[in-house]
């Protein structure tokens, strides 16, 4: 066990409340020691308090106390984490010893929706883990902290960038035309969880060491009680709190980083480049530099970061207070990329009445200052190597080189240069949770209520001077975008709970409530263009000869009811049924209501008496099912209202003349819409076991899962003649996802000196579409891919998995080498005639793998040793596939000379394997496994042993991403929806930190 | 802390009654109960069914796009007309990759393809936004909302324009597709999906609603800049009797005469002075332009319509900024600027020499072709440098002034204009119509080629006045501007007949199969409406 020195503050009203209680007639001194059961040591830092006063200390290093219990007191209560709370009654001795149980893992508190259930008494499938078990490293959003620690959720980050958002899949995605995302509820308050101006990871607000714990709620009856948002399962973070009668404690943890840029991209060097001109384009040769420019170097750098947080924490009897800051810096490993953030957090908490009344208050965000670099990493794999970065002749360009010709690619360098992409966001939540307990005359109803908010603003400006954009290569000189975003969400729910045992073998728990939320956003700014000057950046937008500004402000709104009922009997039959009726103004009156009920049984076989005998070696078993229905509605507003749009200035219409000056007229155009447009329903059935050998020593889950999803929110072409535009937003379809999960938790070893866990899971997941109305046979392309205008490389198709490729199948030689076009675009000598028909074309393309994965692998081991600790996660995917873009786009050899007349293009080195000429955007050849095992992160630390006074410290050194194992060719097989085309890249990360608890 | 219980409670209690309301309107648009209040919304919904021909949705140059079958740029209504009525033939070639574009020249286009999908969904959006129109304009609808008696009599004149404009896109549709689904502003938003009309009755649709608007619409030579009026009305009759033939097997050459007389003999009209002229920013002031889609550099905004023709003819030397022709450098000198009033080309049209070879190059100044660096025979297609292009479009004035905008051009699009007028008045009287005759006929063609000669050195004998002729004069006088792959098929050249670089997808041109005459119906409007039939062939 890893041992905290704490060490109790004094803190200005207990202290004040010490003193008065010292002065107070026939108080007693008491001492003792407070001991671990299995060492038999001293516990640091254990709660000794007194009941319902403020008096209170903490044990010191050896573990023992002194206490004044004042006059008429006659308990103490001992309390320490991971261990039982106990009271125990003061006899006549002034010596009191106390030997701590530990915390039974099933009676550890687990948070769902709208309250909390014993682990041992929970029906669904529910995962917990905890501030132990999160990844770590330079983390900067929550969600990182979750990857690879529970089985069947996939995060996938969108790109390497510091802070980037990331993608989750809960047991696969059950939409297409909605979100697919989870639900996020942070501290009781259901988050809008879209990106914004300014900003990246839309929960870069919660500082990750502020988080105590994450509950993932997969199954339909944990989430059903979030009704219309629960379809794609819930992520519950539960930060840190006050804890009454809790010594003070102040926390520091720091850490300096390093990143790099890795990766070898898969492009011509310069010397290679010029011998390839030299074969395919020798009447271009003129064209050629006198350069060796690795452009990938060029906008790359070693990038450095920290990270700092503070907290204080305190309780007196009644009341318990934490307040955090935290600072991190990080710059991104493409230059000009960076992101600093500035985050707080408070809760205070506090008990009236006897305990009657519980308030509890949270307020918390952040600022973040994003740097965003100016995405033109696509100009690095196809610029000239040749070419030199300056050429301090063209002063148009601020001395870069460039072709000054707005058909040719832009020199990537100038652009990380001179662009300016600025964001600014601040997002902060609170919420007062205040709950009453009827005591006296219904024992067991409680009420709740919340009230909360979520409010972001964003700003962004981007600046592109005239030295970057002029007339040479544009109709515009230099450009100055601003856009600034107002989201405020207002919360209130209310709920009443009603808990009482009815004789001894039945217990029930009632929930019942209203929730009502509301979400107004409101986005505006301008483009100003034609600078007159450089001088002010993006502030200089008054120097601009035009500007064209833009403002939109939307509305939605969520009113729920819910309800829930647990009924226990025996402590080892559990039943939970539950319902949530939710309106959504996103459906029109006849739909606007939904119904998602759920029910969950579950059986603790260990509590049966015949089952006593088994205890040896099953230390527990339970069984559970449950069945529920879940809705989205994470949709644009109004898509069911008949409504006009106006045009803005640059689609007007000419309507003759005044005064010889033409007149334009400002068009409104009705818009497609369908009224009967309604929720998206997935249906879900789970089955599961838990179980745990060896007292409790190794614990597992295993659960099957299939979710249906039903009225598929997905736009479709419609019939013309029957609506206003040719593709409209409707339900039609269905969905399955159905699977298998594993997890597995336990110590390989456990002594006194030396322990080592480790928990591991996998799930496989199989997503089918089954059924899309009017689309049967053909299916609709998805998956739009850079290279020509409107080429997809993916189908949504009944029978397959959702976004399959959907491609030609390659002929290879007898060497291997796929057969080339040999410069004719003859698609039967290059592609199999797949359907037979004696000739290929576009009815030859057929669904090949896709890119969701079979199996999702995570290992994480903790192994402790005396003072030190070496902890790692290993994640893997297999089955998951990815298109190669750059591959695609980059790899013919055409490419070198299609604008030569101008500039040569440099090209990916698939095309030396490939020998394609012309792009072969649809063969399979593009198509690659991208399974992978990743080592995320590696950390040792380690705790000193002997620190003066009660403080404890530890160092330690994280590796992120030190080395992934995959046979993907391009630089990273994670890639969202499968299409791998110039993403952020990652980087490996090195963290140097220390932590110090006073 | 009671105090804050109970207020908490009866604050409570106020936001549950409050806070039900689940009738939110939209912030970002309005709905017709708004709009309509506003009596001058009339004007902007008919100007809006206008610009379905001109733009691709409520942001200019792009955003909040009309349909999204395709992406938005593509999308354009005048763009797939255009490159539908001109790639398939002799008259332009285009070298980019797209998929489905290539197929377009080889004339191995199937249903699937994304760009006879765009060209389908704008006909019909244009139609159902009309219909839309003519329901909204109801008199039942005005009285209703007592709509004042002068606006009332602008709606009499836009219902005809709206009228029209379906007209249009149905010729269009008859014209491209044939069997086509056929629905009115009678059949109501979200009703049963509509039914294939024949050709023919499509055809006797836009007849009998040309005749009801004849008198209805402004007369001619009245009506704003940009809106039809009546010789718009009599050029539309002209197009659609001039092929009725292809359309119901009936020839009505008479009718088109009829109507060509009408546009003539308004004596609104005169050709321009200088041919090249009709194509530049100020053609809006020409007398020869009947109706034009108007675009604006700075106000009409698309990656369609003018900016596509004159951005994706300019590549190669036209736009290598750094030399003039003759290959001397201007390091500060930006010719493609300064000759055709755009910031650079997209390298994607030429033409054939098939069209090339139908001109005396040195006497006839429609040649208007770029050949520095260019060859007349294409070898590639995807290679710009292969086959001249064509610098017919651009964004200057008739005094070499640039436009507004460097992406935009000011250059509007000359959809009917009066030697088409001609053209077509003399091709009826050589199919035997009557009501003309061929001594007017044969001066109507003199015209026009003395302008193009500037003398009266290219002009014609009667004996020379032949069918074949014409379709040949056709392509001199009006190659470009949308109306070849009508023509040819007119005069059963475009597919089972007629040969020309790269038919076929061979460099020599082979025949193609004649259900290629028409378009299919693409393959995503199949699954959705089970009521059509496709196209037979494909």
């Amino acid at each position: 066990m890893m041992q905290n020195l704490q060490q109790k503050l004094s803190f200005a009203l207990v202290c004040f409340l010490l003193l008065c209680g010292t002065m107070a007639y026939g108080q007693r001194q008491i001492t003792g020691k407070v001991s671990d059961p299995e060492t038999g040591e001293g516990l640091i830092g254990a709660t000794v308090a007194v009941p319902g006063t403020t008096t209170g200390t903490a044990t010191d290093v050896e573990g023992n106390y002194r206490i004044t219990l004042p006059a008429g007191a006659t308990k103490l209560r001992f309390s320490y984490t991971g261990f039982t709370e106990s009271i125990v009654e003061v006899g006549a001795s002034n010596v009191v010893n106390m030997t701590m149980q530990p915390v039974d893992a099933l009676d550890e508190v687990v948070v769902i929706g709208y309250g909390t259930v014993k682990k041992g008494d929970a029906t669904g499938a529910v995962n917990a883990i905890s501030e132990k078990t999160f990844n770590k490293g330079a983390i900067v959003s929550p969600q990182q902290l979750l990857a690879g620690k529970i089985a069947g959720v996939s995060i996938t980050p969108n790109s390497g960038e510091p802070g980037a958002g990331a993608s989750i899949r809960i047991r696969g995605g059950t939409s297409i035309g909605a979100s697919n995302e989870p639900l996020f509820v942070i501290d009781g308050v259901p988050l809008k969880n879209d990106g914004y101006a300014g900003g990246r990871n839309p929960l870069n607000f919660i500082n990750p060491s502020d988080i105590e714990n994450i509950t993932v709620l997969k199954d339909a009856s944990a989430a059903a009680i979030y009704g219309s948002r629960g379809a794609n399962g819930v992520i519950i973070i539960t930060t840190k709190k006050g804890q009454k009668g809790g010594a003070s404690h102040i926390t520091y943890d720091g850490y300096y980083t390093v990143s790099k840029f890795t990766e070898k991209p898969n492009v011509l060097n310069a010397d290679e480049f010029r011998n390839v001109v030299t074969f395919i384009a020798p009447n271009r040769l003129e064209k050629l530099g006198t350069s060796n420019t690795n452009w990938f170097d060029e906008i790359t750098q070693d990038a450095g970061g920290q990270n700092h947080s503070l907290s204080f924490s305190n309780g007196s009897e009644n009341s318990g207070f934490r307040a955090s800051v935290g600072y991190q810096q990080l710059d991104g490993v493409l230059r000009s990329s960076a992101l600093e953030r500035t985050s707080f957090s408070i809760n205070y908490n506090q008990s009236l009445f006897d305990k009657r009344l519980e308030l509890n208050l949270n307020a918390k965000g952040a600022l973040s200052k994003n740097t965003f670099d100016p995405g033109q990493i696509g100009s690095a794999w196809g610029f000239d190597p040749t070419q030199p970065v300056y050429d301090p002749q063209n002063t148009a360009f601020a001395g870069f080189f460039e072709y000054n010709n707005s058909s040719a690619p832009r020199n990537p360098v100038s652009a990380y240069s001179q662009i300016k992409n600025n964001g600014k966001s601040f997002r902060n939540l609170g919420n007062l949770e205040a709950t009453y307990s009827f005591v006296n005359w219904a024992p067991g109803l409680s009420a709740k209520l919340n009230l909360g908010y979520d409010a972001t603003s964003g700003q962004q400006q981007i600046f592109t001077p005239t030295t970057y954009q002029n007339k040479i290569v544009s109709n515009q000189n230099g450009n100055i975008r601003s856009e600034s975003f107002a989201r405020i969400n207002p919360l209130l729910e209310f709920y009443m709970n009603y808990k009482r045992n009815l004789g001894a073998n039945h217990r029930i728990d009632l929930t019942a409530g209203y929730s009502y939320q509301d979400f107004n956003e409101q986005y505006q700014g301008y483009d100003a263009y034609n600078l007159t000057s450089n001088n002010l950046g993006v502030n200089g937008a008054g120097s601009a000869l035009n500007s064209i500004p833009f403002y939109s402000e939307v509305e939605n709104r969520l009113i729920s009811f819910f309800g829930r009922a647990n009924y226990t009997f025996k402590d080892r039959y559990l039943l939970t049924a539950s319902v949530r009726r939710d309106g959504s103004t996103r459906f029109g009156p006849n739909n606007r209501w939904g119904v998602f009920p759920s029910a969950a049984f579950a059986w603790r076989v260990m509590e049966e008496e015949w089952a006593q005998g088994l205890r040896k070696t099953l230390s527990d078993l339970k069984v559970r099912l449950s069945y529920g229905v879940n809705g989205n509605q994470d949709i644009p507003n109004f898509g069911y209202l008949p409504s006009y749009r106006f045009g803005d200035a640059r689609s007007r219409y000419q309507f003759g003349y005044d005064n010889g000056q033409p007149v334009f007229v400002t068009t409104a155009r009705p818009n497609g819409y369908d009224p009967n447009l309604k929720w998206e329903e997935t249906t879900s059935f789970n089955a599961g076991v838990d179980f745990g050998f060896l007292n409790g020593r190794i614990n597992g889950t295993i659960d099957y899962y299939n979710k249906r999803t039903n009225d598929l929110l997905f736009t479709v072409n419609i019939p013309a003649g029957t609506n206003l535009t040719d593709r409209v937003l409707t339900n039609i379809g269905e969905v399955e996802n159905k699977g298998i999960e594993l997890s597995l938790d336990g110590y390989v070893l456990n002594t006194k000196d030396l322990s080592w866990n480790v928990g591991f899971n996998i799930a496989a997941n199989k997503n089918k579409v089954l059924a899309i109305d009017r689309i049967s046979d053909q299916g609709v392309l998805t998956g739009d891919i850079s290279g020509g205008v409107g080429n997809k490389v993916q189908i949504i198709q009944v029978g397959q998995s959702v976004n399959s490729f959907f491609v030609f199948k390659q002929k290879y030689n007898a060497d291997g080498s796929p057969v080339a076009d040999n410069g004719t675009n003859d698609l039967a000598a290059m592609y199999e005639d797949v359907n037979g028909d004696g000739k290929v074309n576009d009815s030859d393309k057929r669904p090949f793998k896709k890119p969701a994965a079979d199996l999702l692998i995570g290992v994480t081991s903790t192994f402790d040793y005396k003072g030190f600790d070496l902890t790692f996660t290993l994640r893997g995917n297999a089955g998951n596939y990815v298109y190669n873009n750059n591959a695609s786009v980059g790899g013919y050899f055409n490419r070198v000379n299609e604008r030569g007349d101008v500039f040569l293009n440099n090209i990916h080195t698939s095309a030396l394997v490939t020998k394609f000429q012309a792009p072969q955007y649809f063969s399979d050849y593009y198509v690659e496994d991208a399974s992978f095992l990743r080592l995320d992160n590696i950390t040792l630390g380690y705790t000193l042993p002997k620190m003066p006074g009660k403080s404890t410290l530890r160092l330690y050194a994280t590796a992120q991403n030190p080395v992934v194992w995959t046979r993907y060719s391009g630089l990273n097989p994670e890639v969202n929806n499968g299409i791998d085309n110039n993403p952020y890249p990652w980087s490996r990360t090195f963290v140097f930190g220390l932590s110090l608890g006073l | 802390m009671k105090f804050i219980f109970k207020s908490s409670v009866i604050a409570f209690m106020f936001l549950v009654g409050a806070c039900t309301n689940l009738d939110l309107q939209p912030t970002n648009s309005v709905t017709a109960e708004v709009l309509f209040k506003d009596e001058s919304s009339y004007r902007a919904f008919i100007a809006r069914v206008y610009a379905g021909l001109a733009v691709t949705g409520q942001t200019g140059p792009a955003g909040n796009a009309d349909i999204s079958s395709l992406d938005e740029g593509f999308s354009n209504y005048l763009r797939q007309y255009w490159q539908l009525q001109e790639v398939t033939t002799d008259e332009a070639v285009i070298g980019w990759g797209d998929e489905g574009l290539p197929d377009l020249h080889n004339h191995t286009w199937t249903p699937a393809n994304q760009f006879l999908r765009a060209m389908y969904y704008r006909i019909f959006y244009q139609v159902s936004i009309a219909n839309e129109f003519l329901r909204e304009t109801t008199d039942e609808k005005l009285d209703a909302r007592a709509v004042s008696t002068a606006v009332r009599n602008d709606i009499k004149s836009y219902r005809a324009e709206a009228r029209f404009l379906r007209a249009l896109s149905y010729w269009h549709g008859v014209d491209l597709i044939g069997n086509i689904p056929f629905y009115t502003e009678t059949s109501g938003f979200g009703a049963e999906p509509p039914a294939q009309a024949t050709r023919a009755e499509v055809y006797s649709f836009i007849e009998r609603e040309l005749t009801d608007i004849e008198n209805a619409i402004s007369a001619p030579g009245t009506a704003d800049y940009g809106r039809a009026d009546r010789a718009a009305v009599w050029m539309l009759q002209a197009n659609l009797y001039l092929n009725a033939k292809v359309y119901t097997g009936a020839d009505r050459s008479t009718e088109c005469i009829a109507a060509c007389k009408k546009v003539i003999d308004s004596g609104l009209y005169n050709l321009q002075d200088n041919w090249r002229d009709l194509f530049k920013t100020d053609n809006n002031l020409s007398k020869e332009i009947i109706f034009a889609i108007p675009f604006d550099g700075l106000s009409t905004q698309t990656w369609g319509g003018m900016t596509y023709l004159v951005h994706a003819p300019l590549g190669g030397k036209m736009v290598d900024n750094n030399k003039d022709d003759t290959g001397v450098e201007y390091p500060n000198k930006d010719e493609a600027q300064q000759r055709y009033g755009v910031n650079g080309g997209w390298s994607g049209l030429r033409t054939t020499s098939a069209l090339v070879n139908r001109f005396d190059v040195l006497a006839d100044e429609r040649a208007n072709f770029y050949t520095d660096g260019q060859t007349k025979d294409i070898a590639t297609i995807t290679n710009f440098a292969d086959g001249y292009a064509v610098q017919k479009f651009t964004n200057v004035s008739s005094d070499g002034i640039a436009g507004a905008d460097l992406n935009h051009p000011d250059t509007d699009f000359p959809m009917f204009r009066l030697a088409d007028t001609y053209l077509m008045y003399a091709e009826a009287v050589l199919r035997g119509g009557t009501g003309g005759d061929r001594a007017a006929a044969l001066g109507y063609v003199n015209a026009i080629r003395t302008r193009a000669y500037n003398s009266a050195g290219g002009n014609i004998t009667d004996a020379q006045l032949t069918l074949d002729f014409i379709l040949d004069e056709r392509s001199r006088e009006l190659y470009w501007e949308g109306h070849r792959r009508t023509d040819l098929i007119r005069y059963n050249q475009f597919t089972e007949n007629g040969l020309w670089p790269f038919k076929g997808g061979v460099e020599a041109g082979k025949t193609t199969e004649s259900f290629r005459n028409l378009f299919p119906i693409p393959t995503s409007e199949l699954l959705s409406n089970k009521k059509l039939t496709q196209i037979s062939g494909y």
